[in-house]
């Protein structure tokens, strides 16, 4: 149990970045005007990213699993560092990063050591999420803006109160989100660790009742809340107005889009519906919130004449979807063989 | 501990209704100021009610620089609007110049008197209704910035209309003081008079000017 704990400390160090880094996508913007204060936004999304891991983080883990079963303690634990240093290194080199590329390179460098083979169908589906969502993100905000601003221009709301319904709606759209990023995220967090998982199922109170793979997802999201409330504050300060110029309303837009696309690459009840009606379902994968809110912005960007969108990031976005995983993989390999070699450790069974 | 910067209602409702009321001392000022030099050209002017129109005309500025303040204050502290606090502060302080223009022109008329012939009187006061209703329809455009913002457009041309037919009225009074037999010493009076008074229409064209960019950065 002791080396499991030292195993799992890469991944909550991939948790603890996580919320440093991503914590921001949720809240950077109303943070940054000081629309919601910042101890208001970590509490508000600490408590739901938790909630979204362990309710609803099982089902984008299993296509994770499905990707690549890491089935020894010390191969997740290589799994999850070589992830958490792609994404430094990239981080480093100011090319936005997502850590589910990176969870899913360094998952594919332990198949290739291991020798298991990679599911070709699964990563091409996963793959696709990743062009996917952000297209589907800025359709979203596209459909949002447009709803939210006619509902303005009918209800004539006066501004002072159109400022406070902003504040609620950017809280909302933040828990919201904070529930979807945890649901969606998790898996790139902890999703290693569930087949060489030995915690056991556990019950608070008598009525909260806990199976082992949330107990799991319980640390993983505890360690995210942490990444939020030590690390987040200065990239909230700073987030936001990278991409293109927008406004709280715009904000709150491009919350409500990305959480919207976490959260159906995350929700299974959803999955379950749409396969239930025979429609095409939407995989169960994580995905990249930074690239959700970045499709929203540009979104929203595009349909105001596209002035002041940056399109040089999208440059750097697209190195970052090739570069991250096979930065990942090469680093995992590498270092699966001299944890094996050097340290002894069994990295697959 | 987790104190949610949400201004209550009731918060919201109160600095509406201030912006409200700053609105509706701009309005008040401009008809006093139409009243007031309808008042200085008549005939049986009298000492005390002169003193009581600029009485009149230092209370709505005085209350309108408070309002000013007050409206200022709160969005400062409570900080609304962050991303529109900048451009709501300048057009506040811009319509606030207006009533302290107003404020000095009839401060002027009641302290210096100036001798105005009677064949000035309908041209002059022509210009007073044009300025006064230019101030008025700036004042309303500016209101439906905060309310409605579809129609600030309407208001803001209203505003060039008025003051270029104040221009127009200013540039014939002008010719008719320079060309009329007065002293020198009194058309120089009566010229920065009727400049000043014309002062008053280019502020409110330069507070339409802002407002005009203000409501486009407002989209969403």
């Amino acid at each position: 149990m002791l080396s499991f704990l030292i195993f799992l400390s890469s991944g909550l160090f991939l948790g603890w970045s996580l919320g440093a880094n991503d914590a921001s996508n949720i809240f950077g913007t109303a943070v940054g005007t000081k629309m919601v204060k910042f101890r208001t936004a970590a509490f508000i999304s600490s408590i739901f990213v938790i909630l979204g891991a362990v309710l609803g983080g099982d089902g984008a883990a299993q296509t994770l699993n499905k990707l690549g079963s890491v089935n020894s303690g010390a191969g997740a634990f290589m799994v999850g560092l070589a992830a958490a240093f792609s994404i430094y290194w990239m981080t480093k080199s100011k090319i936005p990063v997502s850590t589910s590329q990176a969870i899913v390179g360094a998952i594919i460098g332990w198949n290739l050591y291991s020798g298991k083979p990679t599911d070709l169908s699964i990563f091409s589906t996963i793959v696709g999420t990743w062009i996917f969502c952000p297209i589907l993100s800025g359709i979203f905000a596209v459909a949002i803006y447009f709803m939210t601003r006619f509902i303005i221009i009918k209800t004539k709301i006066p501004l002072i109160r159109q400022d406070m319904y902003t504040r609620f709606g950017l809280i909302l759209a933040g828990a919201f989100g904070a529930y979807a990023l945890g649901a969606n995220n998790i898996a790139n967090v902890m999703g290693i660790f569930v087949t060489s998982n030995q915690f056991h199922a556990v019950t608070f109170f008598n009525f909260i009742e806990l199976n082992a793979e949330q107990v799991l997802f319980l640390l993983g999201g505890i360690a995210i809340s942490v990444g939020i409330f030590t690390y987040s504050k200065r990239i909230m300060m700073t987030v936001g107005n990278n991409i293109c110029i927008i406004s709280p309303l715009a904000a709150w837009v491009v919350v409500i889009a990305q959480s919207f696309v976490l959260f159906l690459f995350a929700s299974q009840n959803f999955h379950l519906f749409l396969e239930q009606h025979g429609l095409p379902s939407i995989p169960l994968v994580p995905v990249s919130s930074s690239q959700a809110v970045i499709g929203a912005v540009i979104g929203i960007g595009l349909i105001k004449g596209g002035h002041g969108i940056n399109w040089g990031l999208l440059g750097q976005i697209f190195i970052g979807w090739v570069a991250t995983p096979v930065i990942a993989a090469g680093l995992c390999y590498i270092s699966l063989f001299f944890l094996q070699n050097v340290f002894n450790l069994t990295v697959y069974y | 501990m987790f104190h949610i910067k949400f201004p209550m209602i009731s918060q919201s409702r109160t600095l509406e209704n201030k912006l409200d009321n700053f609105h509706d001392k701009i309005i008040d000022a401009a008809a006093l100021f139409h009243r007031s030099i309808k008042f200085f050209l008549g005939e049986n002017e009298n000492q005390n009610e002169c003193k009581a129109i600029n009485k009149q005309i230092k209370h709505i500025e005085h209350e309108a620089d408070q309002l000013r303040r007050d409206i200022e204050n709160e969005l400062y502290s409570r900080n609304l609007l962050p991303n529109l606090q900048a451009d709501i502060l300048q057009l506040i302080e811009s319509l606030d110049k207006i009533t302290n223009q107003i404020d000095d022109v009839i401060y002027k008329f009641y302290i210096e008197k100036p001798q105005i012939p009677n064949k000035f009187h309908n041209k002059l006061l022509d210009l007073c209704e044009q300025v006064a209703d230019c101030v008025e329809n700036m004042a309303i455009a500016s209101r439906a910035f905060f309310k409605d913002k579809s129609v600030v457009r309407d208001y803001t041309h209203k505003v060039y209309i008025k003051e270029q037919e104040s221009d127009s009225s200013y540039n014939d009074l002008k010719k008719a003081i320079f060309a009329s037999d007065m002293d020198l010493a009194n058309k120089l009076q009566l010229d920065l008079f009727v400049t000043e008074v014309t002062n008053i229409a280019d502020i409110a064209e330069d507070c339409a000017d802002e407002l005009l960019i203000f409501t486009l950065k407002r989209d969403i």
